[in-house]
């Protein structure tokens, strides 16, 4: 299944404008771009955006919220005129199909940066290619640490590292563990690298933490809770995404697991619908570090969101975390191309706008927003901290840091941009 | 000590899914010759149909019989409109076909429904006793119960039974088989709807005790081809007690930390023994080639 989506296209474009200037007038309409009502009708500028879709799992959630953000800056103007052309491709988690789509559209289209992306095999395979082509890749869905550790990817979600000791923070504090699980994948720099880093933060405090590391298929989850319970731990953090945690849920349920262990997670679990097949076993005792804002905060930009996907997204779009991720990643590129005389973009220029990037602001955020020139980049590392009850989500706690050695680096690059997070 | 007993009861629950999974080979390979690499995907597809029932807010038999059903179904299919025209084809050709059939299914499955959350819920959970320390839920010992009642049943149905008589023909050599007069394409379509059947329960279980994830469902079929190989593809018996000992293995090797990441490699570890065991005294010759 290869999905391919050029979203450009001049008539769909001025459709989407009658129609968005229309909606405007009872103020229900998305702002985006120079918010003109009007067409862009100029030379397209090519974006690309990878994805994996396919099992086993779906990260089109960044590539789909990036589309309907361009289609309704498009239709309002575009980037001074001239409108964006989306390429999205589906690597399908085939570390060949990632090599090749990449160069697809890095080199073959010449694409002026990548929005949106969310592929776990892409960052690893092509990292070394973004860098060499010098073409920025402003992504939404990261996992591992090549995405973090790359000097032409930044991604606006945390990944596993910074949510999972957010949850661990959390779990400290206001929960009391001492000794901690992290349960994750046997995934090369995903599950091992940030369960280690979990350790590590742990006896920074003094406190003791294991990693118990599962293969992506392990059928056997209730040996997986055993081995928890085996270690003695007094809690688990979830390092899984939503489906192999929630069946790691239903064993712990089986076999009375919230009385033994407090429960936290990174915001994988954190996924519409998740709250619906809980059940009230759960009520008040798990807790999910997320990493951007509420799916229903009140605030300018994710109500933004909301309006862009109900306006300009396609049927069966995601609105996950990685959609609220790929939107705020896709206006970011947009305001930083605005500043561009449109007549002279090349991919040089847009990546200099990239890097440029410093104090870009979101209530879908909890601290500024840069880029800069770097070996590596984790502009997001502070999150809320919301607690399953009664079937929903509710934030327990506001927006706060984390603490990691992991972070020094990252911290310098800060201080020397001005930023204070 | 009292961990032990833990890993044990957790590997036995486990053991009999894979079990399920063989004996469901075994039962179709015995007597039509095909090695059904689709049978994953068919418990897939089943626990992903009984799943939609449930959420159409039909009732939950209705949804546990719908899985068996679709099993049958999708089971039949196959061994009606695909398997007769490679019924004399090599036993690779046939198995590599079912791979095939296991791709269609993962895209239609993948076609109709979505990446998302779901998870079925049985009665059955909620019940449960406790043994050796672990609370072991009313499905798990339903999954345990039916390993060795279908093995039982099956040898018995094989041994006393009119068409359970042809299935062993067809096993044993289907050109006689065919001369005998034998009804080789009744006879085999139901050997592909008990399996089918197995299959959409195991699928319908498998989804209530692991996870409801196609492709990790569909892939219980390696494990599952592992318990076949421990029974020769041959011996239900053999194939259940195949099925357990993978699942206490992996399970035990949980206990162990460095092996603990490595023990989805268990299945393919144990079946090599197995293949090597029953190798033992044999010289390699090339005799039948000359």
């Amino acid at each position: 299944m290869k999905l391919t989506r050029t979203l450009f296209t001049g008539v769909a474009a001025l459709c989407l404008a009658s129609f968005a200037t229309g909606a405007m007038a009872d103020g229900h309409a998305p702002v985006c771009g120079l918010a003109t009502g009007e067409a862009a009708t100029g030379d397209p500028i090519k974006v690309g955006g990878i994805n994996g879709n396919a099992p086993p799992g779906d990260f089109s959630g960044g590539t789909d919220a990036a589309a309907a953000y361009f289609a309704c800056v498009n239709a309002n103007g575009g980037i001074n005129g001239r409108p964006i052309e989306y390429m999205v491709e589906n690597d399908q988690w085939n570390p060949e199909l990632a090599g090749q789509v990449a160069t697809k559209l890095v080199k073959d289209e010449g694409v002026v940066a990548l929005v949106g992306n969310g592929s776990v095999v892409s960052m690893a395979v092509n990292a070394n290619l973004y860098k060499d082509e010098d073409v920025m890749v402003m992504a939404s869905g990261c996992a591992i640490s090549e995405c973090y550790e790359s000097s032409n990817i930044v991604s606006t979600n945390q990944g596993p590292l910074p949510s999972g000791i957010g949850a661990l923070t959390y779990a400290i504090e206001e929960l009391g563990a001492t000794n901690a699980a992290c349960i994750g994948f046997n995934i090369p720099n995903n599950g091992g690298w940030a369960c280690d880093w979990m350790n590590e933060f742990m006896e920074s405090k003094g406190l003791s933490g294991t990693s118990i590391l599962m293969d992506p298929t392990a059928v056997d989850l209730n040996s997986v809770y055993l081995q928890a319970l085996a270690e003695g731990v007094d809690t688990i953090l979830l390092m899984l995404p939503a489906a192999p945690a929630i069946g790691l849920l239903k064993v712990a349920e089986e076999q009375g697991g919230r009385e033994i262990f407090k429960w936290v997670s990174p915001t994988p679990l954190y996924e519409p619908g998740v709250a619906e097949i809980l059940g009230e076993y759960w009520n008040d005792n798990l807790f999910v570090h997320i990493e951007l804002n509420e799916f229903d905060s009140e605030g300018p930009d994710n109500q933004n969101w909301v309006k862009v996907m109900d306006t300009y997204g396609q049927d069966g779009d995601r609105r996950d975390t990685f959609s609220q991720s790929g939107y705020i990643s896709a206006k970011f590129f947009v305001d930083a191309m605005l500043a561009l005389d449109p007549a002279t973009i090349d991919r040089a220029s847009v990546t200099t706008a990239i890097k440029g990037i410093t104090n870009a602001t979101s209530d879908l955020l909890c601290a500024p927003y840069y880029v800069g020139d770097a070996d590596r980049h984790m502009p997001n590392h502070a999150g809320r901290v919301v607690a399953y009850t009664v079937g929903k989500f509710e934030i327990v706690r506001d927006c706060f840091d984390i603490e990691s050695s992991y972070l020094d680096p990252i911290r310098a690059q800060e201080k020397a941009l001005g930023i204070t997070q | 000590m009292m961990v032990y007993g833990l890993f044990l009861v957790s590997g036995l629950a486990v053991g009999s899914l894979y079990a399920l999974g063989g004996i469901g080979l075994v039962i179709l390979r015995n007597s039509t010759g095909v090695l059904n690499f689709a049978y994953g995907a068919i418990a897939a597809f089943s626990a992903m149909f009984a799943w939609q029932i449930a959420d159409w807010g039909l009732p939950g038999v209705l949804s546990w019989i719908s899985a068996v059903a679709v099993g049958i179904l999708l089971s039949v299919a196959y061994g009606r409109l695909i398997a007769p025209s490679l019924a004399w084809r090599e036993p690779a050709v046939k198995a590599i076909a079912t791979l095939g059939y296991m791709l269609i299914l993962l895209g239609l499955i993948g076609f109709i429904w979505e990446d998302a959350l779901r998870k079925i819920n049985l009665p059955s959970d909620k019940v449960a006793i406790s043994l050796l320390g672990v609370r072991v839920t009313l499905t798990r010992i339903i999954a345990f119960a039916v390993s060795i009642m279908a093995v039982i049943a099956m040898v018995q149905y094989l041994r006393r039974s009119h068409t359970g008589l042809n299935m062993r023909a067809l096993a044993d050599n289907r050109d006689h088989a065919a001369l005998l007069g034998i009804p080789i394409v009744k006879t085999e379509t139901l050997a592909w709807g008990i399996s089918g059947a197995l299959a959409g329960f195991t699928g319908l279980i498998f989804g209530s005790l692991v996870r409801l994830e196609p492709t990790v469902i569909t892939f219980m079929v390696i494990p599952a081809t592992a318990a076949a190989i421990c029974g020769r593809l041959r011996s239900l018996p053999l194939t259940l007690a195949g099925g357990l000992f993978i699942g206490v293995v992996e399970s035990m090797l949980t206990l162990y930390k460095p092996a603990a990441p490595l023990r989805t490699m268990a299945p393919f570890v144990i079946a090599a023994l197995v293949i090597l065991w029953m190798q033992r005294g044999q010289k390699l010759t090339f005799a039948k080639e000359a």
